[in-house]
This record gives C-alpha cells, sequence and structure tokens, in this order.
C-alpha cells in the first residue's frame, strides 16, 4: 500500500536466528548453574566473595532460563500452536519481563557487590572478617533480592511511565561509575605496592623481574579492560535502546538504532555467558571444585 | 508482515520496548526521503565512540603501570629484618619497633598508606586478647589464602597458586604455637607486611612472586631464630 514507498528506505529488522538464542541461553544456563551448585554444594566456598558470585550466576541463570523460555515461547506462537493473545500467555509475558528486569538489576548489584568486597578486602584486610561477616552478606543479599524483585514488578507494571525508565538509566550509569571508580583505585594501589615490593632491596633487582612486572602489569591492565569491556558493551547498546525510546521514538536515525534490537538482546545475553569465566572460572578454588564435582566418580567421597 | 504486527502488538502492549513498529500503525509513518547523513549513523557513531572508550581505558591503566617513584636502595632496612625479635614483632605490636620498621625513606610514595596501615594493625592488636593469638593468626592464614585466590584474577594460575603451597604448608608443619607464628610471621615480616595486604584482584603475580623470593631468603633467617626460641 501507501506506506511502501517509505519502507522502501528503512531500515530492516535485523533478525538473529532462534537456534543462536538457544544456544547462547543453553550454554550460559549450564554454566551459571554449574557456579551455583558448586558454592553452594562445597564447604570451603562459603565466604562473602563467592557467595557474591553465587547470586551473580543466579541472576544470570534466571535471565537465560526467562529468555530461552520467551523464546521458546515466540517459536511455538509462531508455528501456531499457542494463542498470541490468550490471557495466559500475556499474562506469562509479564512474568517474564519481570523476571528479566529482575536479574538485569540484580546482576549489577552483584557486580557492585563484588567490587565493594574486593575493595574491603584490600583496603581494610585487618578488619575484613568484623566488616564482612557472614550475617552481613547474607542480609545484603536478602536485600539485593528483595530489592531486585520489588523493582522488578514496579518497572514492568508501571513501564509507561518515563520516569522509571530514567531510573532505570540512571541506575545503570551510577553503578557504572563506581564499580569503574573502585577497581581503578584498587588498581592503582596495587601498582603503588607492585614498585615499593620493587624498591625493596633484593626486589627488583635484575632485569629479568622487571619484565616479569612489566609482563604482570600489561595482565592486570588487560584483565581490568577485559571486565569493564565485557560489562559496557553488552550491557551499553541495550540502554542506549530504552534511552532512544524514551528521547526520539520518530527519528529515522533512532529506527535505524532500534532495528538491531534482536542483536543487542544477544548480546545482552552472551554477556550471560562470558560472566563466569571473567568472575567464577578465574578462582582456582571454584575451578579445582568443579574439576572434583565433573570428574570425580565417587560422589560421596567427591564433596 | 501480520504475523510480526501481531507479535510486536502483544508484546508492546505489556512491554513497549520489544518492537517497536507497533508505534508506526497508530501514527503516521517515519519518512526516510532527505536523510542528510547515512541512515546507520547513530548505530556507527555508538559503536566506534564505545571502542574509541575501551581502548581509552586500557591505554589509562597501562599508562598508569609505567608511572611511580624511581627504585631506591636503603642499606639499612637490611638490618631491621633481621631482629631476633622478629618473629614476635607484629603480634606483640610494639609501637616503636612497627614505626622504625614500617617508616622508611623509600615508601615516602605511600607513606600515608603504610602508616594507616599501622594503625589499623595496633587497633586489631588491641582487641585481641593473649590467647586469640593463636585464632588470630589462623585467621590471617586463611584470609591469606583467600586473598590469594583473589590474586589469581590472571592467567598465571600455576605460579600464583603454587604460593599456597608454601604457607599452608609452613603452617602445618609447625607444631607448638610459637612455632606456628613464628612460620607464620615469617611471611610477614617487613616487606612481607606488603602481603597481608592481599595485593589486588588483578592477579599481580609480582606481588606474590617477588615477595616470595624475599621470602625464602628470611625464611632461613627466622628459622633460624624461632628455632633457638
Amino acid at each position: 500500500p501507501n506506506t511502501s514507498t517509505a519502507f522502501r528506505l528503512s531500515c530492516p529488522e535485523v533478525k538473529v536466528p532462534f537456534p543462536v538464542f538457544f544456544t547462547v541461553g543453553i550454554v550460559s544456563l549450564a554454566e551459571n548453574l554449574l557456579v551455583v551448585v558448586a558454592v553452594m554444594r562445597s564447604r570451603n566456598l562459603h565466604s562473602p566473595m563467592y557467595c557474591f558470585m553465587c547470586s551473580l550466576a543466579a541472576f544470570n541463570t534466571i535471565a537465560s532460563v526467562t529468555k530461552t523460555w520467551e523464546n521458546l515461547m515466540i517459536v511455538l506462537a509462531d508455528a501456531g500452536h499457542l494463542e498470541r493473545r490468550g490471557p495466559p500467555e500475556t499474562d506469562l509475558d509479564d512474568v517474564m519481563d519481570s523476571l528479566l528486569c529482575m536479574s538485569f538489576v540484580g546482576s549489577i548489584s552483584s557486580f557492585l557487590a563484588i567490587a565493594v568486597d574486593r575493595y574491603i578486602t584490600i583496603f581494610h584486610a585487618l578488619r575484613y572478617h568484623n566488616i564482612m561477616t557472614m550475617q552481613r552478606t547474607a542480609a545484603i543479599l536478602g536485600l539485593i533480592w528483595t530489592l531486585c524483585a520489588v523493582l522488578a514488578v514496579l518497572m514492568v507494571k508501571f513501564f509507561n511511565f518515563k520516569f522509571i525508565m530514567i531510573c532505570f538509566i540512571v541506575f545503570f550509569v551510577v553503578s557504572l561509575a563506581a564499580i569503574c571508580f573502585l577497581y581503578v583505585y584498587m588498581f592503582m594501589m596495587a601498582r603503588i605496592h607492585a614498585k615499593n615490593i620493587a624498591a625493596l632491596p633484593g626486589g627488583g633487582r635484575d632485569k629479568s623481574q622487571h619484565q616479569r612486572r612489566w609482563g604482570s602489569n600489561m595482565r592486570g591492565a588487560l584483565t581490568l579492560t577485559i571486565l569493564f569491556g565485557a560489562f559496557v558493551v553488552c550491557w551499553a547498546p541495550f540502554f542506549v535502546h530504552l534511552v532512544i525510546i524514551t528521547v526520539c521514538p520518530m527519528n529515522p536515525y533512532c529506527e535505524c538504532y532500534r532495528s538491531l534490537f534482536e542483536l543487542h538482546v544477544v548480546l545482552m545475553m552472551s554477556h550471560a555467558l562470558i560472566d563466569p569465566a571473567i568472575y567464577a572460572f578465574r578462582m582456582a578454588e571454584l575451578r579445582h571444585t568443579f574439576r572434583k564435582m565433573l570428574f570425580c566418580s565417587d560422589w560421596k567421597f567427591c564433596l | 508482515m501480520s504475523d510480526f504486527h501481531n507479535r510486536s502488538q502483544v508484546s508492546a502492549r505489556r512491554s513497549d520496548y520489544v518492537w517497536q513498529y507497533e508505534y508506526y500503525e497508530d501514527e503516521e509513518p517515519v519518512s526516510f526521503e532527505g536523510l542528510k547523513a547515512h541512515r546507520y549513523s547513530i548505530v556507527i557513531g555508538f559503536w566506534v565512540g564505545l571502542a574509541v572508550f575501551v581502548i581509552f581505558m586500557f591505554f589509562v591503566l597501562t599508562l598508569l603501570t609505567k608511572t611511580g617513584a624511581p627504585h631506591q636502595e636503603n642499606p639499612d632496612s637490611g638490618e631491621k629484618r633481621h631482629r631476633p625479635e622478629g618473629c614476635l614483632v607484629d603480634i606483640n605490636g610494639h609501637q616503636d619497633d612497627n614505626d622504625k620498621a614500617f617508616s622508611r625513606p623509600l615508601l615516602e610514595g605511600s607513606r600515608s598508606y603504610f602508616n594507616f596501615y599501622i594503625s589499623e594493625e595496633d587497633q586489631a592488636h588491641e582487641k585481641q586478647k593473649p590467647e586469640d593469638k593463636m585464632s588470630s593468626a589462623k585467621d590471617k592464614a586463611e584470609r591469606l589464602q583467600r586473598s590469594a585466590e583473589i590474586d589469581e584474577m590472571d592467567e598465571d594460575v600455576e605460579e600464583s597458586g603454587g604460593q599456597h603451597q608454601p604457607l599452608s604448608g609452613l603452617i602445618e608443619k609447625s607444631k607448638s604455637d610459637r612455632d606456628r607464628e613464628c612460620a607464620f610471621l615469617s611471611h610477614f615480616s617487613i616487606p612481607n607486611f606488603v602481603n597481608l595486604d592481599p595485593g589486588s584482584t588483578l592477579g599481580e603475580d609480582d606481588l606474590l612472586y617477588e615477595p616470595s623470593v624475599i621470602l625464602e631468603r628470611q625464611s632461613q633467617a627466622h628459622n633460624g631464630h624461632c628455632d633457638t626460641h
């Protein structure tokens, strides 16, 4: 009809094939579930740091399950097995959106908690056990989960209010800034310590140690960049999407950005995929527990 | 196309952010004529900006690694390390000994940090009762092991994983409380107090590796002292 001329030059929506969604969802589900089970079953992983990582993995698990379930529903609806506008489907859609919001806010809060925990470990090392007791950890985790549940329900019920969206975006930016500040501060202090150790007699005299230190400095910078880079690259496109639908819904440039929505969702899901690799799998204790869990033949004596 | 619009209506009703073509059914369609720049310019600009940000951050971090105070050699620090009471300095919290041990000119760069560190340790020791000495030593050992795990953010697992062994092996082998404290503290004498600060989350294996060189040199000296007790 008469809209065809306008659509001829428009940005077609980019479709991501369902197998990609399913693969990403299922692999991230498996990884995060492994982390959750490992932390819960292994006694020596019951420390604040691992609890926060477990919480992060749990939120990622929820996100993966929800997204995979939603894709399954879409596939079934496309095949005609499901009624699109029936009340159960729309309610289920609401529930899934709430869970997605909850997992999003929860994983950002978990990142913040992990950064604060690392900060306290470094800068208040002697009082760490008094500051970060298991009771306080449980209280913090309870607070995070309750807050996320409440926010999720509110956000989905009142999504039409721009205020909610602005809160969402502000929360993201503030968390990112806080995490950035904490890690860069820790990195800088680590540099100072490294220099001081090197300045002590007996340390840092020969070239090989200089080179080794330079190598590990580069690795530290690379680790931090990966940590942040992954967070920003995976979450920012979706957030810019939210900003754009608030600010310029009718602009053709904005519409071209919005046409890439499914790609941005896949990026968000892939963050749940790479989170364990960045946070959990780098801890030797956790890797050791995985090996025992997966490759141990006699379950009774393994854990 | 109709399937697509149906789907967009169902989900857009509940969550407007899922598919946006819903808007264009109710209002006039967006006109794509007369665009001055490329239609994907926002997308391209966003990703270029993101890439620049990440690369900029990486360069800032590597630049931070290159700046710093030049290395100085302090000749009298070596004598301080071999004090006979070196084992018990930290636990008993002798204020003046710690001050002498920690305040050296080469540490000016982060002097305020280390003084803060000393005051923390004194506070920590004020709360300690003498009978809690052993548990506190064990706590510290656990914390060091845990923090050493934080250091394993890095790829060099073998190197930093190996650091667990000297510490735990050292502690397990000692028999009496005092021997255990001495063995534990041989890792925490003056250059090694930086180990109490668990290094970094960034797996700077130099923080574990370089002190270990100093550790091995000193552990012999301290073990010698401890054995005579």
